[in-house]
This record gives structure tokens, C-alpha cells and sequence, in this order.
């Protein structure tokens, strides 16, 4: 049996879905919980396929229900363990992450966004932003990274599992049904010989005998008064407070010369990237803003970076799950705030470069 | 020469006791009926414990095992999933007839089905005790619950559902399905001992319904609490073992 | 260049391999460079893994281009795989049909079982498998683990050297390529049917890569297969 999946590194043209396998796997998961959903299925169907070359396991469940939990009770035990969904899955999801939220539990869910709501289309979307980032009856104490490329896939996707056994917040992989379908080159490698990585640890069945050699572990989120889940709370909310500044990430561009700044994630912002891009190179003053962490989300970075625009405008295949978070984290700045809402569909470069030069011009108030 | 049994197994936690149930509530009884199976077992080091939402989650710190309170319904997945992850410990699922035979009825049927190697133990005490006494999948024809104020019409709600019998059916050779009750507690413990010595030897899904006392909902008497569980319920609810894998019978 | 004297009267190929080998990019270029010289060219999407991908959107503008496209089109199809409606029911006679078939075959786990759904397929005189191989795909890098691949598929008749990296391709890449499946397929002893390569590679035109192999020049139609 093979330990290492990937040794040294490696030029290879995948789906995103098998590049989250890839990653996991090269990422040390020792099992996956999962139920089918589209547009993530390849993801099993290629854990499944390399899984038992490797010696990790894996469990198709009843529902995704049964994928959170099963997920937690791996993660107790002290598995580095993982998940998978989508859609209406991610909202079943939604409890299993709850309770990991509540009992810091180290879980990793990769979510290929498709279009909602309820069951509809699997390949454009970005309507899973509210329920990833704030799902669940919480505070939304979670780390979710929206990727843009089959390279961030696997490099977020392996760093997810480091986030959620460091900081011990449900960590989540954002992408799409159309990263998750799209085929590109990106370069594999195994992140044990590229950085350290977080080894996971048993929260349960420890040794020896409970109450005589140790304390027992007894783990819950009931409280029995408000109070007590008010101090449980606050010391999460504190620790992910403390938390942000080492795990926001964003990425800019020419916000020092931009009047017009574009804001946009995940694979929508390879699309404004590319207008933005363009239209820079002809001289117009336009740049572009890019949260790579949704959730905590880079707010002094996104105040830094709107500083000169005169507009700004947000780009994202929902109808103002995005606008919602960069509003919020702009709040006090006297900037306008124009839109490209696309709720479900694709959008591309020439769209957001039409919209731009409207904007740019004054053409479009 | 009979055997003094200590009045508080070894596997219970004395600091959470006295425990926080009702008076006259049947949990203590198969909790204590656990712990007892525990220490003969001599498991105690290797037992992780999960309670589900409703009365179950009383137990959350009633023995000196891992415990892990999850939520409503989803104690079996939890366990399940420690269990494959750390086939060395010995994972107990507790949970009260709603969360085993309504919201968690899905992870029930499939955890037998996958003849996961786990112990189940349900709580069935005809009714939702934790939320003031509504009706239960287990509640009995014509009984009175908040919700059945007239008494449930199995017409409009249906019969009370037969778990054990269920699991018997769904199960192959290696599982393992039970009903005891509070009322006869060596009955019990046996079966539970069996449920769990059931899963040590890797033969499959243990399952033991465990007929219990609510007498605060029920609004009844000792005498009447007794009378419910032992003549009313076991009319409906026939205790016995239902699937016992070859070689186990009695 | 294909030319008409070489070839058969009728040409039934299946393009079977691993998933994102570029399957359909090779079926959709032999159906149409089969077109080209007038012959009469049908077109079939096989793939029930993961139906509606490749060939549903593009099916329209295949279609001006001269072949017949057997795959469900967008108004036909609903929740596009997310119910029961995969396999076309004129597919499963498709094999009736005059002139060439071209069979674009999904991935998974049956490999060419899927020609058990097509009427007649294992007794048609004309049918020749030909799995696409990728040697950027994991499963497919080394000349071990291609022969073992292949022999996972089934009855397979040749190998089709389809090495990229998507736009970061290089001519080293598809040599390279080119002798890894020659390898294998000597192992497997099927003939190498061509090497594959993107009409966008300047610099490489030839009729025949390293080792002799005939090129097949492909027009990519996956990047605007734009779902």
C-alpha cells in the first residue's frame, strides 16, 4: 500500500472535482462522509477510486445529514476526515456545521455552489454564500475560502484542513459547479515536504480510564442557561476574533490608480479580473478587489483598498449575497455602490467589461 | 453465594449525582443497567457514550466515560462515525424513541441496514417527555398526549412504531435486536450486556429498545406508573429478543 | 490530411478513457474531418456518468458544421442530470444508421460495457475502440499504470495519444506523451492510432510525431463548450 499519494511535485490537467480529491488525499484525509450531489459527485467517484490505494476510507451516508455527523464523530475520534456538498445538501449540512461551530470541531466541507433556490441548476452559482458563511442557527464562526482556479482548489483545499485543526472552526472549500466541471492544468505536490501540517488529534478515546487516569471528555453544546452559553459563545467569539487577522486573505489589484473598483470572488472574479485587466492596460483607472476568505472577511484590507475609488462596483452570480458582505465591511465609507447581479448564471469578461466602461464613462449612473 | 453488587456501577460519574431525572423516571434504571454491563465488561477505558436532544441529553455527564451530546436524532451518525474511524472503542448511541423513530428514524434504518458495528440503546417512554408530552412514534392507541388531546386515533396518526421488530427485519445474520424493560431490569442489563458484547465481537448492529417509566407525563401514581409499563405497554410492546446472531441464544 | 482512398466504407469508432482524457474533443474532431470529405457522419454522446456536459451545448453549432449529433438538446433535457432522462432512446439504434458513427463514451466504472446499451455493437464487423489517453491525467502518467487502466476498460483496439496540459502544452509534452501510450500499447499489443494535438500548437505540424505516429490536429471545441 502506497503512502504517499503525490511525492515532489507534478503537472497535471484535471476536473475541479478530482483536484479536491487529489488534495484531500494528498492532504493526509483519512476518510470521507458523503452523500451524492451534483455537481460534486466526481469527488467521490475519484476518493472512492484512489482511496483504497492509499488505505483511507470512505462512507456514502443516508443523506448529508448523516455526512455532517458521521464527519464529526471521524473528526472525534481523531481523524483528519471530510465532506462534500451542495445546494440543498449544504443546507442539510447546515446542522452537522452547527454543532461543529458550537463544539469547536475541526471539519472540512468542500461546497460546489449550483443554482438555487432549493434544487434547480448545478453549474453557475454563488447563491451559497449566506448559507456557507452564516448557515445555521449560530454566529458563523467559520473560515470559508472561495476559490477561483483548479490550483486555489487544491492549495485552499489542503490548507483547509490545516485552518480547521488550528483554529478549530468548521472550515470550508467555496467553489462551483463550474470549477468543479472545468478542466485546466495546475501543478500537484505533497504539502508535507512544502509546509508543516496541523496533525490532528483525538477528542475522545484517549488513553486510559476515564475518571481514574483522566477526566472524561464530556462534550455539548446544551447549556442549561443563557448565561452559560453567553460565556461559552463569547470565548469562541474572542478566539475567532483573535483569529481574523491570521486568516484573512484577499487579493488586489491597481487600487491605488482605481476611480472604479471592482469587487468580485470565486470563479465570477476571474471574469472581472480579466476586464479589469484589460481596461487597466488602455489606461482607463479601474482595479479590482478579490476576498479570497469570505468568512472572517478582509475588512481593513477592503478599506484600504477603496480608498481612492470614486465607485464601486460588485460582480457575483447571486443577487447580492457578495454585496451584502462588502456593504457591511464598508460600512462608513461614502463610496457609491453599483451592482452586476446575475442570480444563477454565468458571467463573463465582455460583461463586466461593458459594465465598467458604462461606469467609467458615466453612462450608467 | 450472591454477589453484592456496588450500589453506584464504577463507570458512573459521582459527581453529577444525585442525576437530574424525574422522580420515578425509568432513564436512572437503564443507565444504572448500562453501567453495570460496562464494568462487567470491563470497558469502561474504551466506551464512548453519545446522548441525543429530549430526556436522553440528561446523561451527557452520568458516567466517567467520553461522552458527547449531539443533536436531535443524530447520535447514531455521530457514533457510527467514530466507530469506523476508531474501531477499538466500543460506542454507545442513546437516545429516546423521537429521536431514534422520527427524526433520526433515517440514521436508524441505515446504521441496521449497513449492519454498522455500533450499540443503540432507545429509550421508549410513549411520549416526548423533554417537551412537555407530546405524542411520540411509540405513543399508545387512544393515549392522551398535548398533542393528542383526545387520545391518539391511529386513523389520522397511525400505530405506534415496532423498532426492534423492525431492525429484526431489516437485519442480516450478526445483528442483534432486543426489547427489555425497566421493569424487569436483569432482563435488561442482559440484553444490553449482549448489545454491547454484541458489537466487541465485530458481528454487527445491536439494537435494545429499553420499555421505560415517565410517570411525570403520564401523570400517574406508582402504582399506575407500574401498571403502564407492565401490563398496558408490554400489550403492544412484546419484550424478548427479536434477532440474536447464532451461537447467542439463550 | 485524411484522404478518401485509404479509408474504409463505413467507420464506426468508440472513443472511450479516463475522465477529462479528451474524449469528446477527439470524437467531435473525427466525426467532422470525416464530414469534410463528405461522407455521412453521426455523432453520439455515450457519456451517462456525467450526461449534458461536452456535447449538449455545442450540438447546434456541430451541426452546421456538417454531422449529425445524437445528444439531448437544452429544451429537451430537465434539471440536466439531476433526473432520469440520460440515454437518448434513438442512440440504443444508432448502429442502423448509414455512414459513420462516431461514439463519444463517458467515464466510469463500466468502461466500454456501455456498448451493451447499443443494439448489435459487439457483432458489428466495423466497430473499433480506441481508448484516449492523457498522460497529465493521474491515472494515466506512466506506462504501468495505462495498461493497467486500459485493461480496466475492456475490449480496446487502439490508443490514442492525447498528452496536453490544456494551453500550457508543449510539443516535449505530447512526445513524451507519444511514448508512454506507444509503450503501453505495446504491452497491451494494440496498434498506437494517432497522436492528438491542438490546432493552436504552432510549430507542429506534421504528419507523424516522434515515433512515426499519425498526428490528428484537433480544434479545441471544450473551452466554448460553455455550459
Amino acid at each position: 500500500m502506497n503512502d504517499k499519494p503525490i511525492t515532489g511535485e507534478k503537472k497535471v490537467f484535471m476536473t475541479g472535482n478530482e483536484v479536491v480529491a487529489w488534495a484531500a488525499l494528498a492532504a493526509g484525509a483519512e476518510v470521507m462522509f458523503g452523500y451524492p450531489i451534483t455537481p460534486q459527485n466526481e469527488i467521490m467517484h475519484y476518493w472512492t477510486r484512489l482511496a483504497p490505494k492509499y488505505g483511507r476510507k470512505f462512507l456514502q451516508t443516508e443523506d448529508e445529514l448523516s455526512a455532517g455527523f458521521t464527519l464529526i464523530g471521524g473528526v472525534l475520534a481523531g481523524k483528519k476526515a471530510f465532506t462534500a456538498t451542495a445546494g440543498p445538501g449544504n443546507v442539510l449540512m447546515q446542522e452537522p456545521m452547527s454543532m461543529a461551530e458550537a463544539m469547536r470541531i475541526p471539519t472540512v466541507a468542500v461546497i460546489q455552489q449550483r443554482g438555487g433556490p432549493s434544487t434547480a441548476t448545478v453549474i453557475y452559482s454563488q447563491q451559497e454564500v449566506n448559507l456557507t458563511c452564516f448557515g445555521g442557527n449560530g454566529e458563523g464562526l467559520r473560515v470559508v475560502y472561495s476559490t477561483s482556479s483548479h490550483q486555489e482548489l487544491f492549495d485552499y483545499t489542503i490548507k483547509a484542513f490545516n485552518t480547521a485543526w488550528k483554529y478549530r472552526f468548521p472550515t470550508f472549500v467555496l467553489a462551483d459547479g463550474y470549477q468543479a466541471k472545468m478542466r485546466e492544468s495546475l501543478v500537484i505536490y505533497d504539502p508535507f515536504e512544502k509546509m508543516e501540517m496541523v496533525e490532528p488529534e483525538p477528542f475522545v478515546g484517549k488513553p486510559g480510564t476515564p475518571g481514574v487516569d483522566r477526566k472524561p471528555a464530556h462534550l455539548r453544546n446544551a447549556y442549561s442557561v443563557e448565561e452559560e452559553l453567553y460565556e461559552a459563545l463569547s470565548k469562541d467569539i474572542a478566539d475567532y476574533e483573535k483569529a481574523v487577522p491570521e486568516l484573512v486573505e484577499h487579493e488586489s489589484f491597481n487600487t491605488e490608480e482605481s476611480e472604479l473598483l471592482v469587487i468580485a470572488h470565486g470563479v465570477v472574479y476571474r471574469s472581472a479580473a480579466m476586464a479589469v485587466k484589460e481596461l487597466a492596460e488602455e489606461g482607463r483607472k479601474v482595479g479590482y478587489f478579490r476576498p479570497i476568505t469570505l468568512r472572517p472577511f478582509p475588512q481593513e484590507q477592503l478599506k484600504e483598498a477603496a480608498r481612492k475609488a470614486k465607485q464601486i462596483l460588485v460582480v457575483e452570480s447571486a443577487y447580492g449575497q457578495l454585496y451584502r458582505l462588502v456593504r457591511e465591511n464598508l460600512y462608513g465609507a461614502d463610496i457609491p455602490l453599483k451592482t452586476m447581479f446575475m442570480p444563477g448564471v454565468g458571467i463573463t469578461p465582455e460583461e463586466v467589461r461593458e459594465k465598467c466602461v458604462a461606469l467609467l464613462d458615466g453612462k450608467e449612473a | 453465594m450472591v454477589e453484592i453488587l456496588p450500589k453506584m456501577p464504577k463507570s458512573w460519574n459521582p459527581e453529577s449525582k444525585p442525576h437530574k431525572f424525574c422522580p420515578g423516571c425509568g432513564h436512572g434504571l437503564v443507565l444504572k443497567a448500562l453501567g453495570q454491563a460496562i464494568d462487567e465488561l470491563g470497558i469502561q477505558d474504551r466506551v464512548v457514550f453519545g446522548c441525543d436532544i429530549g430526556c436522553s441529553l440528561l446523561s451527557w455527564d452520568f458516567f466517567n466515560v467520553d461522552t458527547v451530546q449531539t443533536h436531535h436524532g443524530r447520535t447514531t451518525p455521530v457514533m457510527v462515525g467514530i466507530k469506523r474511524a476508531n474501531p477499538n472503542l466500543v460506542v454507545v448511541a442513546y437516545m429516546g424513541d423521537g429521536g431514534g423513530y422520527a427524526i433520526g428514524s433515517q440514521h436508524l434504518v441505515n446504521a441496521a441496514t449497513r449492519n454498522e458495528k455500533i450499540t443503540c440503546i432507545l429509550v421508549n417512554n410513549t411520549n416526548y417527555a423533554m417537551t412537555g408530552g407530546q405524542m411520540a412514534p411509540t405513543t399508545m392507541p387512544g393515549q392522551k398526549t398535548e398533542t393528542t388531546p383526545y387520545g391518539r386515533d391511529v386513523e389520522e396518526t397511525g400505530y405506534p412504531m415496532l423498532g426492534p421488530e423492525m431492525v429484526a427485519a431489516i437485519t442480516r445474520e450478526g445483528a442483534y435486536a432486543a426489547r427489555g424493560s425497566v421493569a424487569k431490569f436483569a432482563q435488561l442489563k442482559k440484553y444490553i450486556k449482549k448489545a454491547l458484547e454484541n458489537q466487541m465481537a465485530g458481528r454487527g448492529f445491536s439494537f435494545v429498545e429499553a420499555l421505560s417509566t415517565c410517570p411525570t407525563n403520564w401523570r400517574t401514581n406508582a402504582a399506575q406508573t407500574w401498571q403502564f409499563i407492565e401490563e398496558t405497554m408490554t400489550k403492544y410492546f412484546p419484550l424478548g429478543e427479536f434477532k440474536v446472531p447464532e451461537g447467542k441464544e439463550d | 490530411m485524411l484522404s478518401h482512398q485509404k479509408l474504409p466504407p463505413r467507420i464506426v469508432e468508440a472513443y472511450v478513457g479516463e475522465y477529462a482524457s479528451g474524449k469528446s474533443e477527439n470524437a467531435i474532431n473525427r466525426a467532422l474531418d470525416l464530414a469534410r470529405l463528405g461522407r455521412k457522419v453521426t455523432l453520439v454522446d455515450l457519456d451517462l456518468v456525467e450526461p449534458f456536459y461536452t456535447l449538449r451545448p455545442i450540438k447546434k453549432e456541430l451541426q452546421e458544421l456538417g454531422i449529425d449529433v445524437l445528444a439531448w438538446e437544452t429544451g429537451q433535457t430537465f434539471g440536466l442530470g439531476e433526473t432520469g432522462n440520460i440515454l437518448k432512446p434513438e442512440v440504443r439504434w444508432v448502429l442502423r444508421r448509414q455512414g459513420d458513427i462516431i461514439l463519444d463514451v463517458g467515464y466510469g466504472v463500466g468502461g466500454v460495457r456501455v456498448l451493451n446499451l447499443i443494439e448489435g455493437a459487439w457483432e458489428d464487423p466495423d466497430l473499433r475502440i480506441y481508448a484516449v489517453i492523457n498522460i497529465a491525467r493521474p491515472f494515466n502518467s506512466t506506462v504501468e499504470e495505462v495498461v493497467e487502466y486500459v485493461k480496466t476498460l475492456g475490449r480496446v483496439d487502439g490508443l490514442i495519444n492525447n498528452s496536453h496540459l490544456g494551453n500550457q502544452t508543449d510539443l516535449e509534452f505530447i512526445q513524451e506523451g507519444a511514448r508512454i501510450v506507444a509503450a503501453a500499447a505495446k504491452v497491451l499489443g494494440i496498434p498506437v492510432i494517432a497522436t492528438a494535438v491542438a490546432d493552436d500548437l504552432a510549430g507542429f505540424k506534421g504528419e507523424r510525431d516522434c515515433l512515426g505516429h499519425p498526428i490528428r490536429v484537433l480544434h479545441r471545441f471544450m473551452p466554448h463548450a460553455f455550459w
